[in-house]
């Protein structure tokens, strides 16, 4: 047992589950006493959160908060949660999504309870996950995180909901069926006697040749995750199909556990692995910016324009990590942590718009931003976001890896810096048909978001500003975890 | 911010400068939506201590020779840090000046024209944020500071645009404006990672010194192309002309600020900003002067044809903002910047003058305007015809100072085809403004049938003496100006020691060009102006001519050709496609393979139970005789 | 020790195929489970011989195991098989195919 001060981690871990728990022993009918104990365990996960981040020493770097206990010792597992300026970001971005999603679901009336049951045990798993630092573990908590959705979307969602969650499912236990042996395989690689990154991480563990093995299977296994072209369709499809918490967590979070998962486990247990896949990386990486921004051009839904604008986004964070660089794995975390946000206010300002006017399709909205001007200001505030606006969150992310891509694959960043126009093309494109032009007849009885629903979504446009106006509070984080990986490269 | 200490007055004028019109954005978007008289006041005020601010940076610092830069890391990387701060030198000074200045105006003019727009502090807010990204990116000392700002501004343009979001054509060129732009901003973008790429950082002085000495020309080229490439997007200059014209779709006075005076005069101003590293290279410097050139004739053709009032005033942006290209490639630092400042206050004055019109009589249409009495407005009347005036260089208004420099600086070229093209510009400039005077002035009695007026802007009367001195203020200025040719050149060439070598006096140019504009005005009056006047103007008369004008040289079409099959129908249909036949019906085909599969092993699935028993017993007595025999 | 061991174990063969036969050919749920007795009851047999053959006691004690389990077998069986027939009508074999 080592643990140094106040195990916050765990204590975040805790209070999601001890809400779960709680949520079950109230009873089905009290429905606002479920919401009240899904909106107090989750605030209170968020503040640990906050927490966490403010008191991480930026100046020492490294693991901080460790917690490590043996889980069974015979095979080498260990309970070893901590987290570093890679996870920290991802940690608050969980938070703030967790927290931000029970409020927006304030008005759900159908099988309250089970939802946020269900609800609960997904985050644990994506806050497990994003601290874990034992492979077994990481796997236990990916597919905790993974089996909520099925039911999450097949019972809440909508538009082919059973479709949805089928694909979804299928398509992520793929993905754990190419992560599991691929752990497995380092695992004895390295002796069969323990799980730990830390220990697993040391130079010299794995041969090239197994690394090289083992980084493919972890890229693809998590590349699924993070909707890497062409694996990507199960993304809009599960978006689209998934209620809106579900999705605020779904293309927020759980895309980034893909990305994260490739870079906590694939890149730095595979460092050469890495780098000898690292051009095919960046290939798909530019085919998946431009090719997701293409597609999106042509959808006439608005779930599934953020959904593949999400695909054009994860390309950026995966060029990002694909480039080797300090600025490109700096501007990858930021970026997912930005994205994470941006995505999670389109889906809880669209949730807003689709349960108003009970459509999502564009060309029967119109001019909302006349009857509901601020919930469309929401939305409009993400699509700039998206453009990339600077002193909006995502551009700092996007200059960083534009910046080491162009240094690093010149073609590939060329075409990737032409994907901004296509962006800013499909983006205001949507504005415009939905939100602007005539107000549509039939929703003129409609009223604004009030103050109170729009809580959520304060928060949410609060923090892509914040991080917009002052990112380096985020890259100073980041970076202590970037400038030591990189370092650390044979 | 480096500490320099509380007491350093340029640094707290500069802050003050650039800061202020921020916090009256996130004030009134905030707190103060419900209360226009409000939000104005705070965006007015912010705007004011602006102007006063850089109003004093330029007086105490009138005769700088060492540019003064602050500077903070905003934000520290790997290879790259990004650095915000504020650099004074006597460029950023009169840019500052003009930008201050003209925002106030037109923030003022706003309260008479906008005056009861359900929008009214949506209006005010945006254009707060439009002061604060201009200020700021006048003073940057950094490229990227300034690409930052740059996009600011153009989100603000977006947002200007498409102010009456709730008209189609307004949303639609808003969003063309921006995406438009954005086709620009990405070869300025590229050109910044080029540039950083091999030198390191992006700072201007160290770009404009002896450090761009350390890359190799075709690095300089390159980087100077791309660099352009931006300056065409965002002053809209050909290829990436036509955004401009349908941005008239915003409200008049967004138009005289952004789209005329100041935004797009942004790309002159970048290209000033980086004057000496694009004279490291000729050949871009030579693709500058023919874009520039280009961009003047044919703008000057469209605008000959326009019946829109504030139409003809983009055109004639456009083509301004050529010839300021061209003055600028021609190697003539003073001519570009001077022409850039003078244009401002008169294509100003032009808009808000037009702006009174539209307000007055609910039609953009010149026709409908002059036959409403478009001449018993006094004040905008006389204001309009002195802005004209300057536009057309005639002595002894400021247009005619700054243009004769530049058709100097062409003159001094090798190439005589340049001040030909410069001549025939000047010369198609003064006959469609005269068309636009005279069409008003002197309105064809009756006649034709011309009640097409194009969409008027939705207005209330009343304000007219709030919008009458911002008028009057901007007409005197642009008398004025030109008389300060000498001082703001030698102000301006102060950092770079010497002056500049004098150019080869040409004694026939000013003739020529004061002929050729009294011949246009000649032209334009038999046409427009004399009593009895078919008020048909020579291009009009030959239809392909008129046509390909009309249809801005059919540059639209191409882009509309471009977009709708190419992008759509080609690209986007084609990936879509993809997305659903190839990979989905490969993965719905791996499903549907599997079902049929396990439909298939479901024949050895009788369901009966005996045959299974069967099964097992046959199974055992094969085992027992594989075991034991 | 009259019947030689290989006399009794012969008869237990033929038992248990004889159930064997039972189970596979009968269309009755309790004919086939029957049958399932009778195999039972073959190889029971066979255990006595052997328990007798190399006087070892431990064969008696599986006997009595077998006869245990056999008799909770046949009640579970029957139950169930009451129970399908309550609910269908019908014991024979061909009717319950859900699974198929």
């Amino acid at each position: 047992m080592e643990f140094t001060g106040f195990p916050y981690l765990t204590a975040i871990l805790l209070s999601c589950v001890t809400g779960l728990l709680v949520i079950l022993f109230v009873p089905d009918e009290n429905r606002s006493a479920v919401k009240w104990v899904s909106a107090v365990f989750s605030g209170l996960t968020l503040a640990l959160s906050i927490a966490v981040f403010l008191l991480y020493d930026t100046a020492r770097g490294g693991l901080q908060f460790v917690e490590r206990a043996a889980w069974v010792p015979s095979l080498g597992i260990h309970y070893l949660n901590a987290v570093d300026g890679f996870s920290l970001p991802m940690v608050l971005l969980t938070g703030i999504v967790f927290f931000t999603g029970v409020l927006t679901m304030w008005e759900l009336d159908h099988r309250v309870k089970e939802f946020y049951a269900f609800y609960f045990l997904l985050v644990t798993g994506v806050f497990g996950l994003f601290m874990s630092l034992d492979l077994f573990f990481i796997f236990i908590w990916y597919d905790v995180s993974l089996f909520p959705m099925y039911p999450l979307i097949a019972i809440w969602g909508s538009t082919r909901k059973e479709y949805g969650a089928m694909k979804l499912t299928l398509y992520l236990l793929a993905g754990s069926a190419l992560i599991l042996p691929a752990i497995i395989f380092l695992h004895v690689q390295a002796g069969g006697t323990t799980y730990d990154i830390t220990a697993l991480m040391q130079p010299g563990t794995f041969s090239a040749a197994d690394q090289k093995l083992a980084f493919l299977l972890l890229y693809i296994g998590f590349g699924i995750l993070a909707a890497v072209w062409p694996f990507h369709t199960w993304s809009p499809v599960g978006h689209v199909a998934a209620p809106t918490a579900v999705s605020m967590v779904h293309a927020g979070v759980l895309m980034k556990i893909g990305a994260f998962g490739v870079l906590r486990v694939g890149m730095s247990l595979c460092p050469e692995g890495w780098q000898f896949w690292a051009p095919l990386m960046a290939t798909v990486a530019v085919i998946g910016i431009v090719y997701g921004a293409l597609v999106a051009l042509s959808q006439t839904d608005l779930k599934f324009v953020v959904g593949y604008s999400s695909v054009s986004h994860m390309g950026i964070v995966g060029l990002g990590l694909s480039t080797l660089t300090v600025d490109g794995l700096n501007g990858a975390v930021f970026q997912m942590f930005a994205h994470g946000i941006m995505t999670a206010l389109f889906f809880s300002a669209i949730g807003y718009i689709y349960e108003r006017t009970h459509t999502k399709m564009i060309p029967e909205l119109g001019g909302l931003s006349r009857i509901m001007p601020v919930a469309s200001g929401y939305f409009i505030l993400a699509a700039l976001t998206a453009v990339g606006v600077p002193c909006l969150a995502s551009f700092w992310g996007e200059l960083m890896v534009f910046i080491a891509a162009f240094r690093v694959y010149p073609i590939g960043g060329v075409f990737a810096v032409g994907g901004l126009v296509l962006s800013a093309l499909f983006m205001l494109r949507v504005v415009q048909r939905a939100f602007y032009g005539p107000p549509n007849d039939k929703f003129v009885h409609l009223t604004d978001v009030s103050f109170r629903l729009g809580i959520p979504r304060m928060i949410l446009a609060a923090v892509i500003v914040l991080f917009g106006l002052l990112p380096s509070i985020l890259f100073d984080v980041i970076d202590t975890a970037s400038v030591a990986f990189i370092k650390g490269l044979p | 911010m480096i500490a320099v200490g509380s007491t350093d007055t340029t640094l707290l004028a500069a802050i003050a400068a650039t800061k202020l019109p921020f916090v009256a954005f996130a004030v009134i978007l905030l707190l103060t939506r419900r209360r226009p008289r409000l939000s104005a006041g705070l965006s007015l005020t912010a705007i004011a201590v602006s102007l006063a601010s850089a109003g004093f940076l330029l007086v105490k610092h009138w005769g700088i020779a060492r540019p003064i830069e602050y500077a903070a890391l905003w934000l520290a990387g790997g290879d790259v840090s990004v650095r915000v701060g504020i650099l004074i030198d006597p460029l950023s000074l009169i840019m500052l000046a003009v930008v201050a200045a003209i925002c106030l105006l037109v923030q003022v003019y706003s309260l008479g024209y906008m005056a009861g727009d359900p929008g009214f502090s949506r209006y005010y807010a945006f254009m707060s944020l439009f002061a604060w990204a201009m200020t700021n990116l006048t003073l940057a000392p950094t490229l990227l500071q300034l690409y930052i700002f740059w996009e600011l501004v153009g989100l603000a343009s977006y947002l200007l645009i498409g102010f009456w979001y709730e008209k189609f054509s307004a949303s639609e060129a808003g969003k063309k404006a921006f995406v438009m732009t954005r086709c620009g901003d990405v070869a300025f973008f590229l050109g910044l990672l080029l540039i950083l790429v091999h030198l390191g950082n992006l700072d201007i002085r160290e770009l404009n010194g002896a450090a761009a000495g350390r890359l190799s020309p075709t690095v300089v080229t390159a980087g100077a192309l791309l660099i352009f490439g931006g300056i065409i997007g965002k002053s809209a200059q050909f290829p990436l002309l036509t955004w401009l014209p349908d941005a008239m779709e915003g409200p008049t006075p967004v138009s005289a600020l952004l789209h005329s005076a100041t935004m797009v005069a942004a790309g002159v101003y970048l290209f000033a900003r980086l004057f000496p590293f694009f004279s490291l290279s000729p050949t871009a410097l030579g693709v500058c002067l023919a874009v520039g050139t280009v961009s003047m004739l044919i703008a000057s053709t469209m605008a000959m044809v326009s019946r829109d009032i504030k139409q003809v005033w983009a055109y004639s942006t456009i083509s301004q903002l050529g010839l300021m290209i061209m003055g600028l490639a021609a190697g003539n630092y003073v001519a570009g910047v001077f022409h850039l400042t003078t244009h401002a206050a008169f294509k100003a004055l032009l808009f808000l003058c037009s702006g009174v019109f539209i307000h007055a009589f609910h039609s953009n249409d010149m026709v409908v305007i002059g036959r409403q009495g478009g001449r018993r407005l006094r004040v905008p009347m006389a204001c309009l015809v002195i802005a004209a005036a300057a536009l057309s260089g005639i002595p002894p208004f400021s247009g005619y100072f700054s243009k004769e420099r530049i058709l100097g600086a062409l003159a001094d070229l090798p190439n005589p085809l340049w001040v030909a093209a410069g001549l025939l510009g000047a010369f198609l400039t003064t006959y469609y403004t005269f068309r636009l005077i005279f069409i008003i002035l002197f309105p064809a009695p009756g006649g034709e049938d011309t009640a097409q007026s194009h969409g008027s802007e939705h207005g209330h009367h009343g304000g007219y003496a709030v919008m009458a001195w911002p008028l009057v203020i901007l007409a005197a200025v642009s008398v004025a100006l030109g008389f300060g040719e000498k001082a703001v050149a030698q102000f301006l060439l102060n950092p770079f020691g010497s002056v500049t070598p004098a150019a080869a006096h040409h004694a026939w140019l000013p003739y020529a060009a004061l002929g050729l504009s009294a011949a246009a005005m000649l032209l334009a009056w038999f046409e427009f102006g004399r009593r009895g006047a078919g008020q048909i103007g020579f291009v009009e008369r030959v239809a392909p001519l008129h046509a390909l004008f009309g249809e801005r040289w059919y540059i639209d079409r191409a882009y509309r050709w471009l977009l709708d099959q190419v992008v759509y129908r080609l690209f986007s249909r084609l990936c879509a496609r993809n997305d659903q036949k190839i990979i989905d019906g490969a993965v719905d085909g791996l499903g549907r393979v599997i079902a049929a599969g396990g439909g298939r092993m479901s024949i050895l699935h009788t369901g009966m139970v005996q045959y299974r028993l069967i099964v097992v017993f046959v199974s055992i007595a094969l085992m027992a005789i594989y075991f034991f025999i | 020790m009259g019947i030689p061991f290989g006399y009794v174990l012969a008869l237990a063969g033929i038992v248990v195929v004889l159930g064997m036969i039972c189970a596979t050919t009968r269309r009755n749920l309790i004919m086939i489970l029957l049958g399932v007795e009778v195999m039972l009851n073959g190889a029971a047999i066979a255990f006595i011989a052997a328990a007798l053959r190399w006087q070892q006691l431990e064969g008696q004690a599986f006997v009595l195991f077998i006869i245990a389990i056999a008799a909770a077998e046949v009640s579970l069986g029957l139950a169930l098989i009451v129970y399908l027939y309550h609910r269908t009508g019908s014991l024979n074999p061909e009717d319950y195919q859900v699974l198929k």
